[in-house]
């Protein structure tokens, strides 16, 4: 090891054959280089050097600076994270968000994988989330969910639209698997429409048109029909990423079951849907990252959740020129979710390939 | 069930068996009566039937006409029934089909915790039992992926023994093996023999059928052409087909 530490000549040259091998080479690498260097720059001074960042003067003192104006944040962050929800309840709000993420972080541990554990932090998630948002108990002020909104509104829209529709796509992959012809007949057409369907189209249908259908006491919620819409369009989508993991896994290891005498929820909990959900991994962690920012086009029924929010924050006469530093940092926001979702995708990847050839 | 009662009933037996694939009649009137403890062995060539008809057994494959029975009972649609008799018959299979997401260990403490109820610690002890008997009680912890095809045959071999069948099947155990393998699988197969469990074993390695079996099975085009005890089945063959067959696998 030591011995192949290469010395600093040693790297120097390894440059300049990689970057600079002939004169026009070495012009591009320069070219590039100077853009990248002008760009960097460009918006290091923008967000940081000439922004700026204090709460006060308002708007009045970022019309005189060239850069960032970080106020817009400073004053109407609380706006964005929780929309419309009323302004001195707002704590709960902050705390319901993270009760909803210490239940994803607990969920995804592995230590929290037996029955008893993952349903106690669900009920015990729930209910804590049920009583800061809505209140009604403990003295805390009712809030009904049309008021809900911001960053809570976004994480809720989102673990309900999973936690409903990954089994929902579990039980219609098998049910497209049965062999039963009427029964995989049925459940590929059923998939295959709601496929062919604009999510936009289905959150509107639910919405609108379903109360029209449903006797008064099955409605429920206009944002709980929103979620059951959202919950069967991400179901159809995983229920096929689902069934081409199952394909993935060799006819030989159900037989092998039958041959023990192992019955079929067994197979299918034991057998089969380990290793599918295995080959299926890398698109499962796409469609949930495709689905965090789906949640966006609830706007379209009227829910104010992150991004709806941030347009209600700079759009606001006096914060109307912000707009930039609104959504950077509203899209700083989406990349901390769904980039953490993706590095813990990659660590699922690292711990299943144990035993893998 | 009295003891003469169940030494009476046959381990398995097959009447007037017939299956087709479509227009294709893959097996035709299979008679075989198979006893309790017998080790028979089958062979023929490629597409015989052969397979299809082991695999017919533990209703891996389904007949459609006459009758199956396992150690007394008749094999239908009966889903529990069907459970019920699987229990009873082990099967090891040509690519071996273990479970990869699985330790050697759990692969063989599965089916007897979840089918037979076997609590966990006894499970294990049966299970390290079983793999010192095919000799890789060492690899308990490692997964199949880790090990060579003789190895992976052999925890295979345990994880059926593991539901303490009283029939074994084998569908051509060694066919996926390098060369130098086949005989610690066969040299497993050869003790199993001489303990008394009913065997059946579609193989060609007929050194092996030589030394254990007690009766030698010839199918070819769907039928049983031939049957006898290894003595008169190799040196005395009475049908043409087999004549042929046996000049042809025991060319070298």
């Amino acid at each position: 090891m030591m011995a192949r530490q290469p010395a600093a000549g040693d790297r120097l040259s390894n440059l300049r054959k990689r970057f600079f091998p002939t004169p026009l080479q070495a012009a591009l690498s320069l070219a590039s280089l100077a853009l990248l260097v002008t760009l960097a720059w460009k918006i290091v001074d923008w967000a940081i050097l000439s922004a700026v960042f204090t709460a006060e003067g308002g708007p009045a003192a970022c019309k005189a600076a060239e850069g960032a104006c970080w106020s817009v944040i400073a004053n109407r962050w609380r706006i964005i994270m929780f929309g419309l929800y009323p302004y001195d309840e707002q704590w709960r709000s902050a705390l319901a968000c993270l009760v909803v993420v210490a239940m994803i972080v607990l969920s995804c541990l592995p230590a929290f994988w037996t029955g008893k554990r993952i349903a106690a932090v669900w009920i015990v998630g729930v209910a804590l989330f049920y009583g800061l948002m809505k209140g009604g108990v403990f003295g805390l002020r009712y809030i009904g969910e049309e008021a809900w909104g911001g960053l809570a509104l976004t994480l809720f829209i989102f673990v309900s639209t999973c936690f409903i529709g990954f089994p929902l796509s579990i039980v219609l992959a098998l049910l497209r698997r049965s062999e039963l012809p009427w029964i995989s007949r049925v459940t590929g057409l059923i998939i295959d429409s709601v496929r062919s369907l604009p999510l936009i189209s289905i959150l509107f249908a639910f919405a609108v048109v379903v109360p029209f259908m449903l006797p008064g006491w099955l409605q429920g919620d206009k944002l709980y029909r929103v979620i059951v819409g959202s919950a069967l369009f991400f179901a159809a989508y995983q229920a096929e990423i689902v069934r081409g993991g199952m394909q993935g896994v060799a006819h030989g290891q159900e037989e092998a079951a039958k041959a023990l005498g192992i019955g079929y929820w067994h197979r299918v909990s034991r057998i089969l849907l380990p290793q599918a959900m295995r080959n299926a991994l890398p698109a499962t962690i796409n469609q949930f990252v495709i689905s965090f920012k789906e949640t966006s086009l609830v706007i379209v029924v009227g829910f104010f959740e992150i991004l709806a929010s941030g347009n209600a924050a700079y759009g606001t006469g006096e914060w109307t020129f912000a707009y930039v530093e609104v959504y950077a940092f509203i899209a700083l926001i989406y990349f901390v979710f769904v980039y953490s979702l993706s590095r813990y995708g990659a660590f699922l990847e690292r711990r299943m390939a144990v035993g893998a050839r | 069930m009295t003891r003469t009662n169940q030494s009476e009933t046959p381990a398995v037996l097959i009447e007037a068996m017939s299956k087709s694939y479509g227009s294709f009649k893959v097996l035709r009137d299979i008679n075989l009566r198979v006893p309790r403890g017998e080790k028979v062995v089958v062979c023929g060539p490629s597409g015989s039937g052969k397979s299809t008809m082991i695999r017919c057994i533990n209703r891996l494959e389904q007949h459609d006409e006459g009758r199956i029975s396992v150690l007394g009972t008749e094999l239908n649609d009966d889903v529990a029934r069907i459970d019920e008799i699987r229990r009873e018959v082990g099967m090891v299979f040509q690519h071996f089909n273990l479970f990869p997401h699985m330790t050697v260990l759990e692969n063989c403490v599965l089916a007897p915790t979840l089918v037979r109820r076997t609590p966990r610690a006894d499970a294990e002890a049966i299970a390290m039992r079983y793999l010192e008997k095919v000799r890789i009680p060492e690899q308990a912890l490692k997964y199949p992926g880790q090990l060579s095809g003789g190895q992976q045959q052999r925890v295979a071999i345990a994880r059926a023994l593991c539901m303490q069948p009283e029939i074994l099947l084998f569908d051509e155990p060694t066919s996926a093996l390098d060369p130098e393998m086949i005989n610690e699988v066969l040299d497993v197969m050869v003790t199993l023999a001489s303990e008394g469990i009913t065997m059946i074993c579609v193989t060609h390695e007929m050194g092996f059928a030589r030394r254990v079996a007690d009766r030698v099975i010839f199918m070819d085009g769907g039928e049983i052409v031939e049957e006898g005890p290894p003595e008169t089945f190799f040196v005395a063959p009475s049908s043409e087909r087999t004549k042929k067959f046996l000049s042809q696998v025991l060319r070298h």
